[in-house]
């Protein structure tokens, strides 16, 4: 089963570091994890699109398109807006 | 004219005597402050035959005309020299409050020329100059001896060396506010070559505002944008800069044990998550800035300010070790010693590679929370073996017959970013003129975190324009000087309209952008002069042929010759690198 | 040879204009800064239906794609690349936002999204509007200080680090003359909910 990894302030959020989930796209993974936990929707999502400068990767490649599949053994973490130097 | 206060300190340690003249206002205008002020300066001032420890170096210190304004950040300044450590031209960066009150003290520059016969201390209090006998103070560490010369964050500030500057280390760096650092390229060298001590500054005068109106209006609108970005108003006062690690141990370009993996298994364990849920006390913040990155810190042993991200990856993925209480502690020695950490973390992490190799004669070893302490004491006093990392890693690696296990660009230390993960900062490390750092042109904001827009980081065919620009406004701003934080929330477009209203000089963002632009090519000019030529601008072999075998990075290594041929062409300079005339006289420089 | 992921995003910002009416079947264009050359769309193409030949490689000071390639517009792209630090260009034609120009000097947002991010838009004025040095001039010199200007009767030129920056902008400013025309068509009292919003005009 694909996982998710959340990080930053989404830990708090989720109750969680990391969850297993069972859909087949990056969209509908984000929208089942939406669903388990609606606080994160209100920081990942706004009109249900994707909000400005969360990084989604997949193992650990930056996932832009929302279509792309996830498979059984990939990995898809979640950033909130972080910045550094 | 409003902004700057015209009017330079020009100290003499030989003599001990100082004197004030006023500030060239046309080289003002086209350097403004800061980091520009300094490099133009210190091309007239040091050439090829002075050596970076000899009395003829000088130290530049520098504000901005924006300086203690109040403007967010505008708390920032810059030590301009020549490196001891890479021999390249050297403008280190600071905030806290010194740099707010040297301004208040009346200046725009401070030259500290020779060298004083003995120890000694200067106080700085507006009109009133004093050098003091530092013998009794020589030998005293950061923390100790800024309490004692009496700092008060708001109205007596000290800059000093710990014993690391004492003995000349060429990765020492100057403190300031007790925790905040000039340290990269060792100024703090320098500073110890002279028999410099401390700085300590008291000032009364206020920076004069030409348009009050338009100034309130930018501060307003930049309160606003700040309080709206996530990133300035949520990740960096919870997190602090250390929440990049797991996001550069995820993307695959977090450099590990002397860059020999570009992922670490103990990201988490030293991550900004863990930092905030187990080691802070609470974050802070630098004279009018809203943001607050700055961590409190504290563990069994000590508490204190950091620490960063850089600081946290060079005692940790980089030296193999996942021990966060150990890494808070080496960070805030390194304040204590005066140490960079940057610097000090990699040539511990060669050094360990050198000795599980058996190029080097020592018990250091990969994961060895333990040995941080002991070294960095040894470094900063130069004893056994810390006189050999003393001086960085490529002179140690050198002198063991192997300066390709240092991880460095012109002689410095390279950050946290393995550029097998991201191209872009891979030409921007070989490109630095002060050598192998981030804070040049840092392509994390575009390769990572898709600041303003995110860019493929393996791309290669075009990457250049983006280092160049990147490197360019970085440039502006350490020369206005302000905190490069307030411009994940704030565009260029804001500091030039707020420049223009300080000054009541118009600059557009295109001309100020420009300024950037001139005092790279200064910058890069400066070097050519000292002797160093394209062969220069490169990266160790390790990363222009050691592919990562695993991880997002796997299979790339750093692209780095087109991306130089292209960025050399983009820059207006010949496949040499070298500027044109052309290039020069468009940017004013004809004369050089 | 042009990378494929550059071509990719020229593809899709075409797209994106034509589908948002941002510009005609013909009109309008886009460009990249790639070190020292240019990339941009090819004379007679169609930005919505984006081929690989009808993106032309040429170099920044001077063309040198074979000349009757490169769109009439490339001067105007190539002062602005030599003038600015722009390194992606979008042009278009965003219907409302001209119909504006026709009677301002400047456009002042009065909604949110575009006062936060634009401020004012300043609109530029040239006899010939196309393909002279004159209009490229001055088109460049006005977006040494803004990021999106327009150009009398003629349509936006936007700058940004890449193309989907350059395109927000160009978005942002339709949809706020869209909104001003609306107020305009409502026509009742303006509220004012912005703080020194007197100040914007003088951005």
């Amino acid at each position: 089963m694909p996982i998710v990894k959340l990080y930053a302030n989404l830990r708090k959020l989720a109750g969680t570091k990391e969850l297993i989930v069972t859909e087949s796209t990056i969209g509908a993974v984000l929208n089942e994890l939406v669903k388990q936990n609606p606080p994160l929707g209100d920081v990942i999502l706004e009109n249900g699109k994707l909000r400005q400068h969360i990084v989604i990767t997949l193992n650990g490649h930056n996932a832009v398109d929302l279509n792309v599949e996830v498979n059984e053994q990939d990995i898809v973490a979640i950033f909130p807006p972080i910045a550094g130097g | 004219m409003a902004g700057w206060s015209e009017k330079v300190l020009d100290i003499d340690l030989n003599n001990k005597t100082y004197r004030t003249y006023p500030l060239d206002m046309e080289i003002s205008r086209l350097f403004i402050g800061g980091r520009g002020l300094g490099a133009r300066l210190l091309w007239d001032m040091v050439g090829p035959e002075v050596d970076a420890l000899a009395p003829e170096n000088v130290l530049i210190f520098t504000n901005g005309p924006l300086t203690a304004t109040g403007y967010q950040t505008s708390n920032r300044f810059s030590v301009t020299t020549k490196s001891p450590l890479t021999g390249t031209v050297l403008d280190a960066n600071s905030g806290g409050f010194w740099g707010m009150q040297f301004k208040k003290a009346g200046y725009d520059v401070m030259i500290v020329r020779g060298k004083s016969e003995k120890p000694v201390w200067i106080e700085i209090k507006n009109d009133v100059i004093a050098f003091h006998d530092a013998s009794e103070l020589w030998g005293m560490r950061v923390f100790a001896l800024t309490e004692k010369l009496g700092q008060n964050n708001n109205k007596r500030n000290v800059l000093c060396i710990g014993p690391a500057g004492e003995n000349l280390s060429r990765i020492a760096s100057i403190m300031n506010d007790r925790e905040r650092a000039l340290a990269r390229g060792g100024p703090g060298a320098v500073m110890g070559s002279k028999n410099l001590k401390a700085i300590v500054v008291e000032g009364k005068d206020r920076t004069e505002i030409n348009d009050p109106e338009q100034f309130k209006f930018l501060l307003y609108e930049t309160r606003k944008l700040l309080a709206a970005s996530p990133l300035t108003s949520q990740a960096l006062p919870e997190f602090g800069t250390v929440v990049l690690m797991n996001i550069m141990n995820n993307i695959g370009a977090l450099a590990t044990r002397n860059h020999q993996q570009t992922q670490f298994e103990g990201a988490e364990a030293i991550s900004g998550e863990e930092l905030t849920e187990k080691y802070l006390v609470k974050n802070s913040s630098c004279w009018a800035c809203p943001i607050g990155c700055t961590r409190i810190s504290k563990t069994d042993k000590a508490e204190g300010e950091g620490p960063e991200f850089e600081s946290t990856w060079a005692f940790g993925a980089q030296c193999g070790i996942d021990d966060l209480p150990a890494i808070i502690e080496a960070n805030m020695l390194c304040n204590d010693l005066g140490l960079d950490t940057i610097s000090a973390g990699s040539t511990i992490a060669c050094a360990m590679e050198m000795s599980e190799n058996g190029y080097l004669d020592s018990d250091l070893r990969f994961g060895r929370a333990d040995q941080l302490a002991p070294t960095l004491e040894a470094i900063a006093h130069r004893k056994d073996v810390g006189a050999d990392l003393a001086d960085g890693s490529l002179r140690l690696g050198t002198k063991y017959g192997h300066p390709e296990l240092s991880m460095s660009a012109k002689g410095m230390e390279m950050p946290a970013y393995d550029p097998r993960g991201m191209q872009g900062q891979g030409l921007l490390y070989a490109t630095s003129n002060r050598g192998g750092c981030h804070m040049r042109g840092n392509m994390v904001g575009p390769e990572v975190l898709g600041l303003p827009k995110l860019i493929d980081r393996f791309q290669v065919q075009g990457k250049s324009s983006f280092v160049t620009l990147h490197q360019n406004s970085s440039a502006a701003i350490d020369s206005l000087v302000i905190c490069k934080f307030t411009n994940m929330g704030v565009a260029d477009e804001y500091f030039a309209r707020v420049l223009s209203a300080v000054t009541g000089i118009q600059y557009d963002t295109g001309e100020m952008i420009r300024v950037g632009e001139r005092v790279w090519n200064l910058e890069r000019m400066y070097n050519l002069r000292e002797g160093f030529t394209s062969k220069d601008d490169t990266l160790p072999p390790r990363l222009l042929n050691d592919a990562p075998t695993d991880g997002p990075s796997k299979g790339w290594v750093v692209k780095l010759e087109p991306m130089l041929k292209e960025y050399y062409r983009g820059r207006g300079w010949d496949e040499n690198g070298v500027p044109t005339p052309k290039k020069l006289a468009d940017l004013g420089l004809a004369g050089l | 040879m042009i990378d494929p992921r550059i071509y990719e995003t020229f593809c899709e910002i075409g797209r994106d204009l034509f589908e948002s009416n941002m510009i005609s079947s013909h009109g309008g264009n886009l460009s990249v800064r790639l070190g020292d050359r240019v990339v941009i769309k090819r004379r007679g193409a169609q930005l919505g239906r984006l081929k690989p030949h009808d993106l032309i490689e040429t170099r920044l000071d001077k063309n040198d794609s074979g000349v009757a390639l490169a769109s009439t517009e490339l001067l105007v792209h190539r002062t602005i690349y030599m003038n600015t630090p722009a390194l992606a260009i979008c042009h278009c034609h965003p219907r409302t936002a001209v119909a504006f120009s026709l009677s301002r000097d400047e456009y002042v947002p009065i909604d949110n999204e575009a006062s936060y991010l634009l401020k004012r838009i300043p609109v530029v004025t040239e006899e010939f509007p196309s393909g002279t040095p004159q209009m490229a001039n001055k088109v460049a010199e006005a977006l040494k200080n803004y990021k999106i200007i327009l150009l009398r009767g003629h349509g936006s030129f936007a700058t940004g680090q890449t193309l989907d920056e350059a395109f927000h902008w160009s978005s942002t400013l339709e949809e706020s003359c869209q909104i001003e025309l609306a107020v305009k068509a409502i026509n009742e009292p303006f509220i004012e909910y912005r703080k020194m919003s007197e100040s914007y005009n003088k951005f």
